[in-house]
């Protein structure tokens, strides 16, 4: 057993030792990168004793600094090592390496130094290796071991064999060094630059087998600053290197590193792709359809442990597709659950939104909405193809994995299509969707100075711009303040961005000059002003998710709200569908907004209009749901009847009986100041 | 009467370079800056308002070409140097954008013969070149390295990335400091997606030039026209990931029924017109590279550019 700590302080001070004896000058041939380690940290081409110590120094006494000056003195002092040694790789050969990582046909590097206890082990895992698509190289007595084992080497079986010591193994960091600056825009000298690329791009392994000596000890130990982990078998103790069993060591490796082999075809009887994402399913092309009003549906995405789940599982509970019949509505639940290494339970409801993207990629399966007020739809032309309700869950088990390969490490899909089980789930789900919008009760609009847009919907409705902030939620319902700044942590060029808000324009309507200028230039230019609580004037735009759209009565004086669950006639004499083709696609439109249940609740609600004072009318199901709430809102303001005073349905069905009934109970909106 | 033709946008077509001179690393006699624009073309006449450049296609494997390109170029299309050269010395063509055609034939396995052909293309003309690969996802790896390569230093134009294909010419463009391609049917969200997808794997923006795709007139251009007016309604609105110039190749313009059926007096008449005119109006929609395939197209469609509001003197470097 060696100790690595002890073993890397005594390597230091010999390498800081060999690099002074330098006295002679060196270079390599084929490339353009001089000591390309030296040359990507420092942008100094190191050739001579002068140079050498100098990056040496600038680079606080770096132990691959050193190995590279001592290897290239070296060779240029004894020459090449004979074949199948490669030694320094030139750049020629460097770029098609390069290609191969950006192409996809390689999908990581792996360096494995030292001595192999068995020559059967180093070959299983080199053959692991091989397998997994990674290319390897190798320094040190592993390779006349792994030769004498009958496993063929060369660039071909992608076992490169860069020299017969781990100093060799130095190689490997030139090689990455050289790609960072050709293919990852470092130019030389920006050493941070460089190391976040290593860290972050270059998806590198090093496996160390016993015997390495004090210096390659230091040497190997250097390379974690790049971000490579450094995997042992148990030889050596102590330090940050990594213990792992020969079973496991190259999955342990590319975990870390975050390699995984890609989820290129998702295996179902439909298409899937971003291009099926706007087409919708109309009421004569589908088969089935789930929720949307007409039956029970919810979905819900729950992060749960390592090892609670297996990846790739899809469960479906329930009658499927084939004993439905053609035109029906059924009951649907949609449970996601996930694990990962960097997985927080905040990220769930960003996590649970994408359901709606991936379940549109499917060419014949249609999603709107969000949480349990989704509605789903298959068409005939994919069931007659074979599509099953099972198909749905492979695409979003397959998708999740393959847009978030950082993020998540397994992902299984529940499918409830027993009604009784669907209510049940369901029931649960809401208790978790109270728990999420309670965790940013209470934070206010004026707390904070970042709002975060949300273009999602811009697939659909291309100038579309939500601006989210913590009084005023997506207009889906689906996305609070908090979600969008998780996920902008997350996918920092993602569709959460970061809105300053910037100075204030009008305060009574939530004008702010930041979010102008944000709006202006996310919608392309066709959205100059937006005020965030106002109706009236300069209203957000709309995409066509909103759960509640908000819109004057100009003769009443007053302002209504429908929700999507709402079927009936509102007083303005439309449903709530006429009015959402009327205001979605992005559009602005004055008198209008599409707003979430969320929004109703909080102080900023009307704001530019007078406030709460202003509404009217509310369909009694969407009165009952918030009327907890509301209540209490407006109990606490002082004014409990106004409750009773807001109409629903039951009480005013038509604009006429409205005015009646408004009248009768003397509503406030009556006498305040005129609308229009 | 003054009109603002900069409509108050905000954005710029960004450049991209075409083709390197000696000066540069390459043996090409010119180099082409395109883009740069910052409103639609052919609004205003003022020094640095280029031309389109007009690129004449060739391919190394004639079976798949127009018999009546064959019949006009005759012996010129069983040698793609000999083409090339005529492309540039007879044509007088901006650029030569060279199909491998070859490597459409079944089980084609000759990646050898991808370099040679490339490289006999970039003797037998100076001018920039545009590269196609090859059209099958299976051998795309191979066939792209290679015409990197056989390129290198030369900057060239690689086409055509899609939203499934698009990792092994990007890689090549990488690798070998040559531009991409990026096309998309004919629909202004792919191919926003695809140049974000082009961007993440590390092709930086002055590389890439967006291909809407181009039907031809008649036969659903007025598809294209609307996608391309998005695209570039949205790059001049400050849209960054649209703002690459645009190349039109109407290919089926010389497949089309009017244009097969014709009596063979007339033929060449009716498939330079309809060439020219799906031509012209891509141009119009603010196309920076316009591809044809009949060369008497060539001059037709730079005396229409010459009457327009332009200046030859943003050609060129």
């Amino acid at each position: 057993m060696t100790d690595v700590e002890l073993a890397i302080k005594n390597g230091d001070q010999k390498l800081k030792a060999a690099i002074a004896t330098i006295q002679e000058t060196f270079s390599y041939e084929d490339t353009a990168y001089h000591l390309p380690i030296s040359y990507a940290l420092t942008g100094i081409p190191v050739h001579d004793r002068t140079t050498s110590l100098d990056v040496f120094s600038r680079t606080k006494d770096n132990p691959l600094v050193a190995s590279e000056c001592i290897l290239a003195k070296k060779t240029a002092q004894e020459g090449r090592e004979a074949s199948p040694y490669t030694g320094f790789i030139a750049d020629t050969i460097i770029r098609k390496l390069g290609y191969s990582l950006v192409d996809g046909s390689i999908l990581g590097l792996a360096l494995i130094v030292g001595s192999p206890r068995s020559a059967g082990t180093a070959a299983a895992i080199c053959r692991e290796l091989q397998e997994k698509y990674m290319l390897t190289f190798l320094a040190g007595p592993v390779v006349p071991s792994l030769s004498s084992a009958g496993v063929k080497l060369g660039l071909d079986y992608r076992l490169i064999p860069l020299g017969s010591d781990a100093l060799h193994g130095v190689h490997f960091v030139d090689i990455i060094a050289r790609v960072a600056m050709m293919f990852g825009g470092v130019t030389p000298g920006d050493m941070h630059r460089l190391l976040s690329y290593a860290a972050e791009r270059a998806k590198a392994i090093v496996i160390v087998f016993p015997g390495l000596n004090n210096e390659e000890i230091a040497l190997v130990d250097g390379m974690r600053v790049l971000g490579f982990p450094i995997l042992t078998l148990g030889d050596y103790s102590g330090g940050a290197w990594i213990q792992a069993t020969p079973e496991d060591i190259v999955r342990t490796g590319m975990e870390l590193k975050g390699i995984r082999v890609n989820v290129t075809a998702i295996p179902i009887p439909m298409g899937c792709s971003p291009a099926f994402e706007g087409k919708s399913i109309r009421k004569e092309e589908m088969y089935a359809e789930f929720g949307g009003g007409r039956s029970p549906a919810f979905e819900l995405l729950r992060m749960k442990s390592p090892g609670e789940i297996k990846d790739g599982q899809v469960t479906v509970i329930g009658p499927e597709i084939d004993s439905m019949a053609e035109g029906s509505a059924n009951p649907l639940g949609i449970i996601i659950e996930v694990t990962g290494k960097t997985m927080k339970k905040d990220y769930e409801p960003v996590l649970e939104r994408r359901i709606h993207n991936f379940v549109n990629y499917g060419e014949g399966s249609w999603h709107v909405a969000q949480r349990d007020l989704i509605w789903v739809r298959l068409s005939k032309e994919a069931v007659a193809k074979g599509v099953k309700i099972e198909h749905i869950g492979k695409l979003l088990a397959s998708k999740f994995r393959m847009d978030f390969p950082q993020l998540l490490d397994a992902v299984s899909v529940t499918l409830i299509t027993d009604k009784e089980k669907v209510i049940a789930a369901k029931k649960e789900a809401e208790l978790i969707y109270d728990e999420r919008d309670a965790r940013i009760k209470g934070m206010r609009d004026g707390d904070v100075n970042t709002y975060y847009s949300c273009t999602l919907c811009q697939t659909f409705a291309p100038n579309h711009v939500c601006v989210i902030t913590p009084e005023r939620p997506a207009l889906c319902g689906a996305i609070s303040w908090l979600d969008g700044k998780i996920a902008f942590e997350m996918s920092p060029a993602g569709a959460n961005q970061p809105i300053e808000k910037g100075s204030v324009i009008n305060a009574q309507n939530g004008e702010f000059e930041g979010v102008n200028r944000f709006v202006k230039k996310a919608s392309h230019g066709e959205v100059d002003r937006c005020s965030l609580y106002s109706v009236m004037e300069y209203p957000m735009t709309c995409c066509g998710c909103f759960e509640c759209i908000a819109l004057m009565l100009p003769e009443v004086n007053g302002i209504m709200v429908v929700n999507r669950e709402f079927k009936g006639l509102t007083p303005s004499g439309m449903s709530f569908s006429t009015l959402a083709g009327t205001i979605g696609g992005g559009a602005q439109t004055p008198g209008f907004a599409g707003i979430s249940k969320g929004y109703i609740l909080s102080d900023r609600f009307l704001q530019g209009e007078g406030g709460i004072e202003r509404l009217v009318w509310m369909p009694a199901q969407l009165k009952e749901e918030l009327k907890p709430r509301l209540v209490k809102i407006l109990t606490d303001q002082g004014r409990p009847d106004l409750f009773e005073k807001i109409a629903d349905e039951t009480k005013a069905a038509t604009i006429e009986d409205l005015m009646v009934y408004l009248e009768s109970v003397k509503h406030p909106a009556l006498t305040m100041k005129p609308l229009v | 009467m003054v009109y603002d033709v900069n409509f108050g946008w905000s954005g710029m077509i960004s450049e991209v370079i075409l083709g390197a001179t000696k000066a540069d690393g390459g043996t090409r006699r010119i180099s082409y800056r395109i883009g740069g624009g910052k409103t639609l073309p052919f609004l205003e006449r003022k020094p640095g308002s280029s031309v389109p450049l007009i690129a004449f296609e060739i391919c190394d494997n004639p079976q798949y070409w127009s018999p009546i390109v064959r019949n006009f170029c005759g012996d010129l299309v069983n040698d793609c140097g000999e083409w090339a050269q005529a492309a540039d010395s007879v044509y007088k063509a901006d650029m030569v954008r060279l199909y491998l055609t070859s490597t459409r034939q079944r089980d084609f396995s000759d990646i050898a013969s991808v370099g040679k052909t490339v490289e006999t293309v970039l003797s037998g003309t100076s001018l920039p070149l545009i590269i196609e690969g090859s059209n099958e996802p299976k051998i795309d790896s191979e066939v792209f390295l290679k015409c990197g390569e056989a390129g290198q230093g030369e900057r060239l134009l690689l086409g055509t990335a899609e939203a499934g294909r698009y990792r092994s010419i990007a890689a090549a463009a990488m690798a070998y400091n040559h531009s991409v391609i990026a096309q998309s049917p004919i629909d202004v969200n792919l191919a926003k997606q695809l140049n974000i997808l082009l961007k993440e794997i590390g092709v930086s923006r002055d590389r890439i030039i967006i291909d809407p795709y181009t039907g031809s007139l008649g036969y659903g251009f007025e598809y294209s026209y609307s996608a391309m007016e998005r695209i570039r309604f949205s790059a001049l609105k400050g849209d960054a990931d649209l703002s690459m110039p645009l190349i039109c190749s109407a290919t089926d313009t010389l497949t089309v029924k009017e244009v097969r059926e014709a009596s063979p007096a007339i033929q060449d008449d009716i498939a330079v017109q309809w060439e020219f005119t799906t031509g012209i109006a891509a141009a119009v929609a603010g196309s920076e590279i316009i591809c044809v395939r009949h060369p008497r197209t060539i001059p037709l469609l730079r005396k229409a550019f010459g009457s327009l509001n332009t200046e030859d003197s943003g050609k060129g470097e």
